[in-house]
């Protein structure tokens, strides 16, 4: 069947009201879903998925895509107005988002982040589309030490987001590192520092940290000093984005949605580390460095561009192998098996018009999410105008919500509350919590991918350097350390 | 505060949590099974990796502080009563560990809302009660009703 | 405050007016595992057909982590009324109890009220690997050594890969054999896809997938009857019947004092589920068997799986102790 063929079969599919339908709908959804802390992309799809078990299989499947791109988008709102990501992927928007809302401008920052993300939305449903085939493949060279190689040239990202000082930055990150190794080992199954805990088998809940980390030291923050904000300009402002904001990111935005379509194509990683590694790369390249993590509107965008370019590639390995890339792809896969597809190589020669449909859907999407996001930015953005002293209650409670959503536990509102306090030490202290949170995500993947291949070398640390994508990520590793410590020894921001 | 004086200090505490972990913590909360073949797999090793890292850091902390001369301004100075009221505010958190399981979710969040905008002084008493009433009733509602998540529902009231 | 206190008083009025028959309220349905997994999918999947049974709605509840202990854990401390139950599931409920010494629950901690699923393993290898058969595998097993990749310590797959390799055997197979751990059931798979693992035993709907993409090359199958799709022997015609132990299943409880009424109930609301048509064919479309068990069946079923993995834990040396 010739392309034209395939795309028409697939547009016979989808060319119906409903499939658009369902899409707007969990666009819609995704949108509201990421926008509450805790609630995440990941919940709002999993909630989503038993409604599609009655639909047409393209129909169920773009309403789940439509919930995740959406929920990707919709982190991005709490995390910019309350510091408090509203999914793991939106932590890199609050380093510069939050400090813009606390300047005036949340509208600005809001219309940033939804033009970046809309258009790394497209790159990244383009390159699914073009190149899902040959980047599969690719990613099937990754096993453990390629993994290992790329993990660790990801932590040079502390560097970028350390602040002031490096050093303070690496505690932080250190910090992080040990707090990760709470659970249970990965390779004998012992218990690290879970003091007979069962809550603590698990390890720390990753958004409890999260949350803790960035919203709760706000709250206490307020309790310090409950009237430091007046005087402080804080209210929306006309202040909106405009097309030379847009234009001045771009090249960071192109950027941050390529990084985005190489880690979503890897699986197990995640969009959170692509925010950080688009962030950090946006953060090194531009000439007002000093400026990142003050409210610099770049910033924002290249973190909202590096994690909504995850969304269309994390497809890549679901479709070409039928390999989840994370946890929402691993939900999306149970609704094409429950409507007895196998995503795979044979998915392209017998289903190739669902293929196409979803494509469809998937490139439409983009247009829907920017047309939903514009009226959510509308409807949210007078939270900034909420006096802050009914706030930050408000915030407390939404927080112990959310928090208790993510797995049901009320243990892990008590890491959140204890996780504010460090929080809140970090911040006095002048430790920035950046560091301690990509650390925290990234810790367990390097020491997991580090101990997998000393599995499978029988311990032999050769194994590390096999092949040239290990090559390549380790010779990057050490240019970015050089570059590094030259800029310390000079005095210069890294 | 200088920044030789945070530096310094916080140079001393990674040096205290390194030598923690070191003699206390990994020895006795790490459990490491008796036929590990090899030290780089033991459950052990990475946490003494970064126990070494973290003195690594707190030696560097201390040595570059020394030299650090510049005078740390405080952006965000605590107004009067602070200790108190950060106090206070632990106290608000540790009670809601301790009553949510007796008096629920909605309950408990009910009453750390109306204690923490009282604990702020807000300026607007009137509209801080309705919202210690609401927001938690709301979001309640969704996340019982729409998101279908088991709100903890405690043993005085019952929410439906 | 007055509004408030007159809601409260009026909320505790309604909540203290009716004891009356189980079920008055809905039901908290702890699901041990990550959403997506089998196990959420399983769950959610009776849930529809449960929830009209019961007349009342089921709450899913994730609750994640260390596999499957945190959230039994929770069942396992909770109210024992009835309306606080828990799915549980072969890692959770047989493997991991026989494995762990210091799991912080046993199987005497709950009431099975019944198991309704059960998944055929299967074993297999990559496509573009050299092994072909179980004998090409036994043969690398002997010679060079082999690996298999599982979703984490003290799961089926875990286990599962050792027994096989036991059973065919290989000497010491926990020790002969390298077992890779991944984060989870899909990393173990893509384990074996990317090279990284030979081999992994699983639930065959975690490999349908691949086996119908010709990704991958399935060995055997532990069920007494062939497995549809899956082109390979069943152990039984290998000659190892006794590994047809070795499958996962699904099953629901409640903490150890549940009143034998609400114990009844479920029995009636199971038998009543499995005749839902809808849910019958969307599991057997994923490759389960669906087969409702009363409780004393699943209780045997659940102690005799866990009485043979226990043996063969000892017998190889795989107990955690730490």
């Amino acid at each position: 069947m010739s392309l034209w063929d395939s795309l028409m079969a697939g547009l016979s599919l989808v060319a119906n009201i409903e499939a658009f339908a369902a899409l707007f709908v969990g666009i819609v959804i995704g949108v509201i879903g990421g926008a509450i802390p805790g609630l995440s992309a990941t919940m709002a799809v999993a909630l989503a998925l038993p409604f599609t078990f009655a639909m047409q299989p393209v129909t169920g499947i773009l309403l789940l895509l439509g919930v995740y791109k959406g929920g990707i988008f919709g982190g991005s709102i709490p995390a910019i107005l309350i510091k408090t990501p509203g999914t793991p992927a939106s932590s890199a928007t609050i380093l510069d988002g939050h400090p813009m809302a606390e300047r005036g401008e949340a509208g600005r920052a809001l219309g940033m982040a939804l033009w970046a993300s809309c258009t790394a939305d497209l790159v990244s449903n383009l390159a699914l589309i073009l190149f899902a085939g040959w980047l599969a493949s690719f990613a099937l060279n990754f096993g453990p030490p390629e993994f290992f190689a790329l993990i660790l040239f990801s932590l040079t990202i502390i560097a970028g987001v350390s602040g002031e000082s490096l050093l303070r930055g690496a505690l932080s990150a250190l910090l992080g590192l040990l707090l990760a190794t709470v659970g249970l080992d990965l390779v004998y199954g012992t218990n690290r520092f879970t003091f007979g805990d069962p809550n603590l088998m698990g390890g720390l809940n990753f958004i409890a940290v999260l949350i803790g980390l960035f919203a709760i030291p706000e709250v206490i923050m307020m309790a310090r000093n409950p009237t430091a904000h007046l005087g402080r300009t804080r209210a929306l402002g006309g202040a909106k984005v405009t097309f030379a904001d847009y234009r001045k990111s771009f090249r960071s935005i192109i950027r941050g949605s390529m990084i985005g379509v190489f880690l979503g194509s890897i699986p197990g990683i995640g969009a959170a580390p692509s925010a950080f590694l688009s962030y950090s790369e946006a953060r090194r390249r531009s000439p007002n460095k000093a400026n990142f993590g003050k409210g610099e509107i770049e910033g924002v965008a290249a973190a909202e561009a590096g994690n909504n370019g995850v969304a269309g590639a994390t497809l890549i390995p679901l479709l070409a192998l039928g390999v989840p890339g994370d946890v929402i792809t691993a939900i999306i896969i149970g609704a094409f098996m429950i409507h007895g597809l196998q995503p795979g190589p044979m998915m392209f020669v017998l289903n190739v018009d669902i293929i196409y449909g979803l494509f469809i859907g998937l490139i439409v999407s983009s247009v829907f999410l920017f047309i939903v996001g514009s009226v959510a930015i509308r409807g949210f953005r007078f939270v900034a105008d909420i006096p802050k002293r009914i706030l930050m209650p408000t915030v407390l409670v939404l927080c112990v919500y959310g928090v208790f959503a993510v797995n049901n536990n009320v243990f892990d509102v008590g890491v959140m509350f204890a996780m504010g306090w460090v929080g809140y030490v970090m911040l006095r202290a002048r430790i920035p919590p950046a560091p301690f949170l990509i650390a925290f995500i990234l810790g367990p993947l390097l020491e997991d991918s580090f101990r997998q291949s000393m599995l499978m070398s029988g311990s032999d640390p050769s194994i590390l350097l096999r092949g040239p994508i290990t090559w390549f990520f380790w010779a990057l590793t050490v240019l970015v350390v050089i570059a590094i410590g030259r800029s310390v020894v000079r005095k210069v921001p890294v | 505060m200088t920044l030789r004086t945070l530096q310094v200090r916080l140079g001393i505490a990674a040096l205290l949590i390194a030598a923690f972990l070191a003699l206390v913590a990994i020895p006795s909360f790490v459990s490491s099974p008796s036929n590990v073949r090899n030290i780089v797999l033991s459950p052990v090793f990475w946490p003494y990796v970064l126990t070494g890292m973290t003195a690594l850091v707190g030696v560097l902390l201390v040595l570059t502080g020394r030299h650090e001369t510049a005078e740390l301004e405080d952006e965000d100075a605590a107004a009067p009563g602070a200790p108190l009221r950060l106090v206070a505010l632990a106290g608000i958190m540790v009670a809601v560990m301790l009553l949510l399981p007796w008096l629920g979710m909605p309950l408990v969040t009910m009453l750390a809302f109306a204690a923490t905008a009282f604990l702020y002084r807000t300026r607007h008493p009137v509209a801080a009660a309705i919202c210690a009433v609401l927001v938690p009733l709301v979001l309640y509602a969704f996340f019982a009703h729409v998101a279908g998540v088991a709100v903890p529902q405690g043993e005085v009231i019952r929410l439906p | 405050m007055k509004v408030l206190s007159t809601l409260t008083v009026g909320l505790a009025l309604t909540a203290g007016a009716a004891l009356a028959e189980y079920p008055e309220r809905p039901i908290n349905m702890i699901i041990p595992y990550g959403a997506g997994g089998a196990t959420d999918i399983s769950a959610r999947t009776i849930a529809e057909a449960l929830g009209e049974a019961v007349g009342r709605p089921l709450i899913m509840a994730n609750v994640t982590g260390a596999g499957g202990a945190t959230g039994s854990v929770a069942a396992m401390n909770a109210n024992p009324d009835g309306y606080t139950m828990l799915f549980t599931r072969v890692g959770s409920h047989s493997v991991n109890p026989a494995m762990k010494a210091t799991l912080p629950y046993t199987l005497d901690d709950f009431r099975y009220v019944t198991v309704y699923e059960i998944n055929p393993f299967a074993c297999a290898v990559a496509a573009n690997s050299d092994i072909k058969t179980m004998d090409d595998l036994m043969e690398k097993a002997k010679g060079e050594g082999v690996s298999y990749s599982s979703s984490g310590v003290g799961s089926a797959l875990h286990l599962g890969g050792a027994m096989v390799l036991d059973a065919f055997g290989l000497e010491d197979a926990a020790n002969a054999a390298t077992h890779i751990p991944q984060q989870g059931g899909g990393a173990a798979a893509t384990a074996v896809l990317n090279g990284t693992a030979d081999f992994l035993c699983t639930n065959t709907s975690a490999l349908a997938g691949f086996v119908a993409n010709g990704q991958m090359t399935p060995l055997m199958v532990t069920t007494a009857e062939p497995v549809v799709g899956f082109d390979a022997p069943t152990a039984a015609e290998l000659g190892h019947p006794e590994l047809e132990q070795l499958v996962g299943w699904t099953g629901i409880a409640g903490p150890k004092d549940l009143p034998d009424e609400v114990a009844a109930k479920w029995g009636e609301w199971m038998t009543q589920a499995a005749t839902d048509e809808k849910f019958v064919n969307q599991m057997e479309s994923l490759g389960s068997i669906i087969d409702v068990m009363s409780p004393e069946e699943a209780r045997e079923f659940i102690n005799t799986q866990y009485e043979t993995f226990r043996t063969l834990v000892d017998e190889l040396g795989m107990r955690i102790e730490g």
